[in-house]
């Protein structure tokens, strides 16, 4: 397995088996446009709807500064993630996430959590991933702008838009941005 | 039964109370002339226009059709892919007796289903006149994907020849348009680069099945049109970067398969025979004849991007455009070599095949099928990935591009009913090409008992194909459910392609009483005996209902 993947690994099979400590950005990986809020600050909260395979609303204006919580459920059949991002950031992410699917450790419904931990133990983790703290080692992934939906989820995810740019919330699984699962971000003046 | 206060006069009318809606549609049958790039000739043309017009229903909708035939020939439209009663579904000696000159035939049906279909003439080889027209069906509950712009796109194949002068041609001989086949110089050529022993064992494997192998079509000499348009003509539909575009392809070819792909832009396949199915990213797909794909795709860049759609025998090509504005044209890549059969479609290398059993005769269809490769149900080759050995497979043009596969095909929504088939029909897929007939198990239509299915049962159909082309096979007023090995998710088809040498099963629930045709939609497949009746029966009360027995 590719180490790039290992953070995006560590994070869905977190997200899926709702093992995720509070997401806590990890050193190294700052967004431009925001970061996780805290959900004390947040101002108002936004349900969204994941459906197969779009997301209601589609479309949300934000303020900048502003710190909202997201009140996410998956209503769909098929596993489904919220993402904010930019552009660019979500192209990348898409092609890790094809990658992840051709070797079975995602599939359309879930994560198969045998082959993310057969693949963990291949790395170069040695035997920490064999040790119990390994298993239950909070996953302090560098994805704190997405979150990941099994079927019949319901998560949240506080962020605070601290910078107008042009980003889109979205699914990154295989096809589902391709075909319109993503909501546009307005930055109110 | 047919409710005939629906019959109004405005094209589509609410009616109200019931929320039920209702829509009248008239389509008129008439000689015509056209032609593309070198003159005109008389063909058959619907409301005057090839092809005909895009027929826009809603699921839920009551439709009412007049076909009006004003030629001096029988007529017939058939509305390819949709679920109705069987009286209603078009196919002269089957459904109806067919549209006599001068008369109007009034259909009337409930659309019980959404997606891309398409409609065309099922008496005799009118449809390759230029009897084809799109349909659409906007679905009641919201589409499980977003786009901002939604054309058709068909594809089709023209002849300047009337289409029984091909047949003609055909029969007289069956390589009339095989321009590629092998000479005395490719035979040196072959000598030199596989050396003599194994270029007369290929030679005489290929003449022990009376086929070449080139033989991977059988009519060439098309213009192959997009909606109508010639290459040159250059069909565009237009985008502002970054909206995404619904691409509903519809192959309305009498005989051509076409490998379609827009360079610079993936392709995310939403539905299938117009069925919703799990969006899956391609570089390129290849689509059988009377099959349709809905893609959706996402110009960025303020540029022309072409449509492109080689031929399976790469005689041509047809082309479109999607730009930012019109009189765009973008690069037109060049064709690619045509593919060649090799002996592994034919299972041939893989041992244990009687050479003697030929494919393609018609007399002797005892093929062990049983010993040839991949066989097994469920992992046939070219379900989850293209065949390496193949040379028929499908490649994409893009270096390590994603060609679609049925393997692909996730149906969107679970199929409740899915269970084991209650039994199996095994079909041979055969023909003489040397004498120009095609057949089901070595017989013809017109020689052929109906298939009799039994009202809710279950049944596989098993087609092995035993000739060297590729047979894109049609069931009439039921879904055929492909086995892909994806049991409930196994995508429902209208049109199922199986390729030279290649078996695939299909999952039949026979849920429409009545007659059916189900044959190989390669029209003069179809016109020489590839067809069959399939009876749908139920309880002897309700078979007289119907009118039988």
């Amino acid at each position: 397995m590719n180490p790039i993947f290992f953070p995006l690994a560590i994070a869905l099979s977190a997200a899926v088996s709702g093992l995720a400590a509070p997401a806590l950005a990890a050193a190294g990986h700052g967004y431009e446009f925001g970061s996780p809020g805290k959900p004390a600050s947040a101002t108002r909260s936004i349900a969204v709807n994941l459906a197969d395979n779009y997301y209601e609303p589609d479309a949300i204006s934000v303020k900048q500064g502003e710190t909202v919580r997201f009140v996410l459920k998956n209503s769909g059949e098929f596993l489904h993630e919220f993402s904010i991002d930019t552009l660019a950031a979500h192209t990348e992410h898409r092609r890790e996430m094809a990658e992840m699917m051709e070797m079975d450790m995602l599939t359309p419904t879930g994560i198969d959590p045998e082959k993310m931990n057969m693949d963990h133990s291949k790395m170069d983790m040695g035997d920490m991933s064999h040790t119990k703290e390994a298993k239950g080692m909070p996953m302090r992934h560098d994805d704190p702008n997405t979150v990941m939906l099994a079927p019949g989820e319901s998560r949240e995810l506080v962020w605070k838009f601290s910078r107008a740019m042009e980003i889109e919330f979205a699914c990154n699984m295989p096809g589902h941005y391709e075909s319109g699962m993503l909501g546009r971000i307005d930055f109110a003046k | 039964m047919r409710k005939f206060r629906f019959l109004l006069t405005t094209l589509f009318t609410l009616i109200t109370g019931s929320g039920a809606f209702a829509g009248t549609y008239d389509l008129t049958v008439d000689e015509m002339r056209a032609g593309y790039d070198r003159g005109e000739r008389l063909t058959m043309a619907i409301n005057g226009q090839i092809p005909g017009p895009t027929l826009r229903f809603r699921e839920g909708e009551e439709v009412t059709i007049n076909v009006t035939n004003k030629m001096d020939t029988d007529t017939s439209i058939h509305w390819h892919g949709i679920l109705l009663p069987y009286t209603q579904d078009g196919v002269p000696g089957i459904s109806f007796p067919g549209i006599k000159p001068g008369e109007t035939f009034t259909y009337n049906f409930k659309i019980k289903q959404a997606g891309t279909y398409w409609y065309h003439s099922h008496s005799g080889l009118q449809e390759q006149e230029g009897m084809y027209g799109p349909i659409i069906i906007t679905p009641a509950s919201r589409e499980p994907y977003k786009y901002d712009r939604d054309y058709v796109v068909m594809l089709s194949d023209w002849t300047d020849e009337k289409p029984e002068a091909i047949l003609d041609h055909l029969k007289k001989n069956s390589d009339y348009y095989n321009y590629a086949q092998r000479t005395v110089g490719t035979f040196f050529k072959d000598v030199s680069e596989k050396g003599l022993g194994a270029t007369l064992k290929d030679r005489a494997d290929w003449g022990k099945m009376r086929m070449t192998p080139t033989d991977i079509s059988d009519v060439s000499g098309y213009t192959f049109l997009v909606n109508g348009k010639s290459a040159a003509q250059n069909w565009t539909g237009l985008f502002k970067p970054g909206e995404r575009v619904r691409l509903r392809l519809i192959n309305g070819s009498a005989m051509s398969y076409f490998d379609v792909r827009i360079p610079g832009l993936k392709m995310t396949v939403v539905q299938a025979d117009g069925n919703n199915v799990q969006p899956v990213p391609v570089d390129e797909l290849r689509i059988a004849v009377a099959e349709t794909y809905d893609v959706i795709v996402q110009p960025k860049e303020e540029k022309p991007f072409t449509i492109f759609a080689e031929s399976l025998d790469r005689t041509g090509y047809a082309r479109g455009t999607l730009a930012p504005k019109a009189g765009m044209s973008g690069e037109i890549p060049a064709l690619r070599p045509r593919p060649q059969l090799t002996m592994a479609d034919m299972g041939m290398d893989m041992g244990g095949m009687d050479h003697g059993a030929a494919p393609g005769a018609a007399t002797a269809p005892a093929m062990n099928h049983g010993a040839m490769a991949g066989m097994d149900h469920g992992a046939m080759p070219g379900m989850d990935q293209p065949d390496s050995q193949s040379g028929i497979a499908p490649k994409a043009a893009k270096p390590g591009g994603k060609v679609l596969v049925y393997g692909d095909l996730k149906a969107m929504k679970p199929y409740a009913e899915y269970r084991a088939p209650d039994r199996e029909i095994e079909m041979k897929l055969t023909g003489n090409m040397q004498r120009y007939f095609w057949s089901i198990d070595g017989v013809k239509f017109s020689d052929a008992e109906p298939i009799r299915l039994k009202y809710g049962e279950r049944v596989r159909f098993t087609f092995v194909n035993q000739t060297m082309m590729s047979h894109p096979m049609h069931l009439h007023g039921m879904w055929m459910q492909l086995d892909t090995g994806k049991k409930k998710f196994n995508p429902l088809k209208h049109v199922v392609n199986v390729p030279p040498g290649q078996t695939l099963s299909v999952d039949v629930p026979a849920d429409a009483m009545g007659e059916w045709a189900f044959h190989c939609h390669l029209m003069y497949h179809m016109a020489t005996g590839m067809m069959r009746k399939v009876i749908v029966e139920g309880p002897v009360a309700a078979n007289m209902e119907m009118g039988h027995e």
